[in-house]
């Protein structure tokens, strides 16, 4: 035994005195982060369902809920939401039977049949059309998808609820596709051998146990994809007409509609503080929060109901067993050939039963490559569209001039600019904070009660339609604190919208580190604080670092938030203060579209500089994942 | 036995998680520089007891513990004790090896390093000394700066030990240190900790009964949360006193 080994002995006290002063002070700086995160996202709660519960006195709750004529302006002002209910889920509706099979279909493909290579491809793909900013999508829609309907119906207008589910289909395909193929990749090795050990197809194997043992994971992308819908504004916004009104038959898919969070956008600016206009948007807002609310309360409930086997096995826990009690009958199903309960795609399963195995699997996977074919497709178009037309108006001018004539001529210096003071200012607000919560909140809480009503808070926000964030915003920011439309007020939206998703990727990050670790440094005397900055923060950054660049990413590309706090839409200067409103791509690139006619070049330019800039951010985020998810493996 | 040779004790100690009792009313005395070698069957509260000498069973939520658990004479529970230094006096190797994600080199310096270990010099030299008493050193010596996720499992746990004994520890707890490995790697622990016990106190919790005829010089056998029967190794296994004890170290249950 070597004599040089480190002899027991104790520490000396002075050493253990600062050892104890920097503990406190450290856990003092983090719980104070925590409170400034959980009074603001409560503050936010409480405001909203303050300014909202007026109008519910006023009116009534049954005449705002039920009342089916919304017109605030007009003499008498009625405040009926029916219509703007009935247009958000129609145009959610209608997008979903767009989203699900398609996106279902692609995901199984992804996660069954792509070969790596091909897999490689599609998968960033379908993340890029995740990046592509909502106003981006609703530009797109403006100018080809609503001229399409037009011709092709030959309708006087092609604003309308078609138009409106095809762009929101699309736009939440890639979270349907995601959620569900991490669900899918989850479901354990030993499922699938045990299925094709019995002599099922490969089909028979996905329709009859890895669907099933996903099954938790794929409902619960359903559901997240249903809240991407339905908080979406601006692109919905610039396609669907506008118009408060029921269809007439109800799925008269080419009547123009008006959504809740499109009445938001829309009305925000015009009404005065305090007036019934004002509590009835608030109203609304109320009610966008309620239905996210119970969007969130039940993916939650399906995930921990139904708890794929993915969850159970990466907990730990012995309950691995079960869902491969579940599996069983579909098992024996896929081993009889008798058709499973979920098959994805109606056409399969009614392909019947005299079709042999072989013939069915061909069907299935046939509509799998075409359905993955049709989603690379919307990319393909899109892209092209934007950066074939938009190439020819790039020049160092338009990047760097102020706009002229409208925004017809001249450039957008100034908006690229202004995005990079608002994400840049937004970051800053939002960084330490939320991620000073997420280590309080995971590391020196033990998930007790109060942590618990944090994280629902955090949760309720995070799911929350960007616009509501904006209303909030405006009505305190920009108009009770007197901020005025500024940088100021633009930059503290914004980064109470990311805040919520900075807490919960840090806390993911954090919960990824095994508890073993953190026992073994803590056995080995370190202290609390040794532990989280030595051990548990170093393999946790990668995790952090990604959800803070998608963070940055959605803040670019987001107009909603800015729409009434921060932004002009025409400024030769730069802003010379905080004080002072700014201008800002999504914005610029809205009203042009919108309000401006003849405009078609400079359009497709700013439209091209902001996809870039947002998918830069992108790449950015996808090679830091891939540098560091080699590095650190348990 | 008296009380002098005795480095860790307990007096009277019950724990519960939550409503469940998991140890009961259990006063033990573990010899100085000694191996002590706690054995019973599966749930029996062997690896609870083991967890309550460092503290570590505070991380748990809801653990509830009565009686005195005593390190040197001084009960740990005590407000006044310091569990940082407690946990770097008495140092602890889990069942599964569970290195950091980081280089080999690193994770022995990471103990001297957090206790304010800065110069280069002494790291190497602690460094090569751990890994040499740990028996890998030879292994290793050549790629110290690679992961360590990239060793064998034995290798790994091997490294978990030389991790403690880097800190400079009196005690060893041992947590089944075998039960992931196979049987060579196993046997190469298990002459490590026979080294071991010339300048240190090992505690090791294991359901191998070979095993702990093999290198513990004292034995305790727990059944549903009680401490049967104490005493020495060789006593245990061929004259215990007590009917459940023969029962099991004859393999007639457990």
């Amino acid at each position: 035994m070597p004599e040089v080994l480190p002899q027991p002995g104790r520490l000396s006290s002075l050493w253990k005195r600062t050892r104890r002063i920097r503990e406190r002070a450290v856990r003092t700086v983090w719980f104070c982060t925590a409170i400034v995160a959980v009074v603001a996202i409560f503050f936010i709660l409480v405001f909203l369902v303050r300014n909202g519960y007026p109008i519910f006195a006023e009116v009534g709750v049954r005449a705002f809920l039920a009342g089916d004529t919304w017109n605030p302006t007009g003499t008498p002002p009625a405040y009926g939401i029916l219509p703007l209910i009935a247009g958000t889920l129609l145009v959610t509706l209608g997008a979903m039977a767009i989203a699900v099979p398609l996106g279902i279909a692609v995901a199984v493909f992804i996660a069954e049949l792509a070969p790596p290579r091909l897999r490689g491809v599609v998968k960033p793909a379908v993340e890029l059309l995740a990046g592509i900013p909502s106003v981006v999508y609703g530009f797109f829609g403006l100018v080809i998808l609503t001229d399409w309907i037009r011709i092709s119906f030959e309708i006087p207008s092609g604003e309308t609820w078609l138009a409106g589910s095809i762009l929101l289909g699309i736009m939440a395909l890639p979270t349907i596709v995601s959620v569900s193929e991490d669900a899918i990749a989850a479901v354990p090795r030993g499922y699938r051998e045990g299925s094709l050990a019995l002599g099922a197809t490969h089909w028979q194997t996905i329709a009859g146990v890895v669907i099933p043992g996903a099954l938790s994971g794929i409902t619960a992308a359903i559901i997240l994809g249903v809240g991407r819908a339905i908080g979406e504004t601006m692109a919905v916004i610039m396609v669907v007409g506008n118009a408060a009104v029921i269809p007439e038959p109800l799925w008269n898919v080419l009547s123009p509609v008006r959504t809740l969070t499109g009445t938001l956008g829309i009305e925000m600016g015009e009404a005065a503080a305090g007036s019934t206009h004002y509590h009835a948007l608030f109203g609304v807002a109320v009610v966008l929060l309620a239905i996210t609310l119970a969007v969130n309360l039940i993916a939650r409930y399906v995930l921990l109901r139904l708890g794929g086997p993915a969850r159970r096995a990466r907990r730990g826990h012995s309950g691995a067993a079960k869902p491969f009690a579940r599996a069983v009958p579909g098992l024996l199903a896929a081993a009889t050939g008798i058709p499973a309960a979920a098959v994805p795609l109606p056409g399969a399963a009614r392909a019947g039963r005299r079709v042999s195995p072989k013939t069915r699997q061909k069907i299935a996977f046939w509509l799998m490559y075409a359905s993955t074919g049709i989603v690379l497709l919307f990319l393909g178009v899109i892209l092209f569209d934007i950066v074939s037309n938009g190439l020819p108006a790039l020049s160092w001018e338009f990047l760097t001039a102020p706009p002229r004539d409208l925004g017809r001529a001249g450039g957008i210096g100034p908006a690229i600019l202004g995005t990079i003071y608002l994400v840049g200012g937004a970051i800053l607000f939002a960084l330490p904070i939320g991620i000073g919560a997420a280590i309080y909140l995971h590391e020196y809480t033990r998930g007790g009660r109060v942590a618990g009503i944090i994280r629902a808070g955090a949760d309720l926000l995070n799911g929350t339609p960007s616009i509501v964030f904006g209303l909030f915003g405006f009505a305190f920011l920009v108009l009770y604190l007197n901020l005025g439309v500024s940088l100021l007020a633009g930059l503290v939206t914004l980064g109470l919208m990311i805040l919520p998703t900075i807490i919960r990727t840090t806390e993911e990050a954090l919960a990824s580190i095994p508890a073993g670790v953190r026992e073994g440094s803590l056995a080995l005397g370190a202290t609390h604080w040794q532990t989280i900055w030595r051990v548990v923060l170093p393999p946790a950054v990668p995790g952090i670092l990604t959800g803070t660049i998608l963070s940055i990413g959605r803040a670019a590309g987001e107009t909603a938030p800015i729409l009434f706090t921060a932004v002009v839409f025409s400024r030769r200067l730069l802003p010379g203060s905080v004080m002072e409103p700014v201008m800002a791509l999504p914005y610029h690139l809205f009203i042009l579209a919108t309000n401006v006619p003849g405009a078609r070049e400079n359009q497709y330019g700013t439209a091209l500089v902001l996809l870039a800039l947002v998918t830069a951010v992108y790449l950015v985020a996808i090679f830091v994942r891939s540098r560091y998810r080699s590095s650190a493996r348990w | 036995m008296q009380d002098d040779d005795s480095i860790l004790a307990t007096e009277h100690l019950s724990l519960y998680y939550g409503d469940n009792q998991a140890l009961r009313d259990i006063s033990v005395r573990i010899p100085r520089n000694r191996v002590t070698a706690l054995i019973g069957p599966s749930g029996c509260g062997k690896s609870t007891l083991l967890r309550c000498f460092n503290r570590l069973n505070d991380l748990i939520e809801g653990v509830r513990i009565e009686g005195r658990i005593l390190f040197e004479g001084r009960d740990i529970r005590d407000p006044g004790c310091d569990v940082v230094e407690l946990r770097k006096r008495i140092g602890m190797v889990f069942q599964k090896p569970n290195p950091f994600p980081s280089s080999i080199y690193d994770n022995v310096a990471y103990g001297p390093r957090v206790h304010g270990v800065r110069n280069r010099g002494a790291l190497d030299a602690i460094v090569r000394v751990s890994l040499e008493a740990a028996a890998l050193w030879d292994e290793v010596a050549d790629r110290l700066h690679d992961s360590a996720m990239g060793l064998s499992g034995g290798q790994q746990q091997r490294l978990c030990i030389a991790r403690t004994l880097a800190v400079g520890p009196g005690v060893i707890l041992m947590d089944e240190p075998c039960s992931a490995l196979d049987p060579i790697a196993t046997s190469k622990i298990e002459n490590l900790i026979n080294d071991l016990k010339e300048h240190y106190t090992v505690v090791i919790v294991t359901h191998n009964m070979q095993q702990a005829a093999r290198v513990s010089d004292f034995t305790g056998f727990m059944y549903l949360g009680r401490l049967i029967e104490f005493g020495p190794t060789a006593r245990i296994f061929e004259n215990p006193r007590e009917e459940l004890t023969n029962n099991y170290v004859t393999g007639r249950f457990g």
